[in-house]
């Protein structure tokens, strides 16, 4: 749960962060899109059926830490790229407690076999 | 009631009623919106952005089909309401198309409508409370809906590899 909340802070940090530290251009609309986007997979992931939206912040955070660098973004918009992205990467490696069961969930529908 | 495999009910009320109350106020803040679009409430409620509301509610993009943008969106939010109301506590076996209806009113509709919703800060360097409300309210259902789709799909998993009607079990489900 914690690893989503912290989701879904670096998601809306993005969604702030170009006007708060004054960035334009192409970094900050990067920011905007992929804010929004990290910070929804993350909610979804709340839910234990959509647990596996958490795997989207592990390749957005990888854009994020680069994207800086590729953008040409200024020394401040770098650092906090490379903040949230590492911190987006690293909460899609945290799944969180499982209670529920669900069949041979959503993999079960093509693969037999399980339950 | 609860599918085999499963330690709940995603049909029981106790989880349907959170989604059928999260789509009656999404229905409530896009259908306001709608009449601001309309012209029928002269300004949108909007504490935080100033002029903002303004600028997204009456861009050309929310202009582009025959009825406001907002006015769709009060429409997918009665469609959850309402998909999310049909059936009893058994439906995801007894009416799995409500439940495949319900799902993608929910999931891949809400999500067509989220992502129009990060586009607006974007193309119109402005933010909407209320539009940003009515995304996160899409959201929300999301995740929830979910459980009830996958064990509908379940159903018509089991009946294809048992030979049976997957058509049949779709519209009339399964004993």
């Amino acid at each position: 749960m914690w690893a989503r909340a912290l989701g879904v802070l670096a998601g809306v940090w993005l969604m702030a962060a170009p006007a708060v530290l004054g960035y334009g251009g192409a970094a900050r609309v990067s920011d905007l899109i992929v804010g929004p986007i990290a910070a929804s997979a993350s909610i979804i992931a709340v839910s234990e059926v959509t647990r596996s939206f958490r795997w989207a912040t592990l390749p957005l955070g990888g854009w994020i830490v680069v994207a800086p660098w590729l953008l040409g973004a200024p020394g401040a918009a770098r650092v906090s790229g490379l903040v949230t992205g590492a911190l987006l990467m690293g909460v899609a490696l945290v799944r969180g407690r499982l209670r529920e069961r669900f069949g041979g969930g959503w993999t079960g529908l093509w693969r037999r076999g399980d339950a | 009631m609860t599918p085999p495999g499963w330690s709940y009910n995603p049909s029981s009320w106790s989880e349907r009623l959170p989604l059928i109350g999260l789509a009656t106020i999404g229905f409530g803040i896009a259908g306001y919106l709608a009449l601001v679009q309309l012209g029928t409430i002269g300004r949108a409620w909007e504490p935080f952005f100033g002029r903002g509301s303004e600028t997204i509610l009456h861009s050309g993009v929310s202009r582009l089909l025959p009825v406001p943008d907002a006015a769709l969106g009060a429409a997918g939010y009665l469609l959850d309401a309402v998909s999310g109301g049909i059936g009893g506590q058994g439906r995801w076996r007894t009416q799995p198309w409500v439940v495949v209806l319900f799902g993608i009113a929910v999931g891949p509709l809400g999500a067509v409508s989220l992502l129009l919703v990060i586009l607006q800060p974007v193309l119109f360097h402005a933010w909407c409370t209320l539009c940003l409300a009515s995304a996160l309210v899409s959201l929300l259902m999301i995740g929830p809906a979910m459980d009830e789709l996958l064990a509908s799909l379940q159903v018509l998993v089991r009946e294809r590899r048992a030979g049976r009607s997957v058509w049949r079990a779709f519209w009339g489900g399964v004993e």
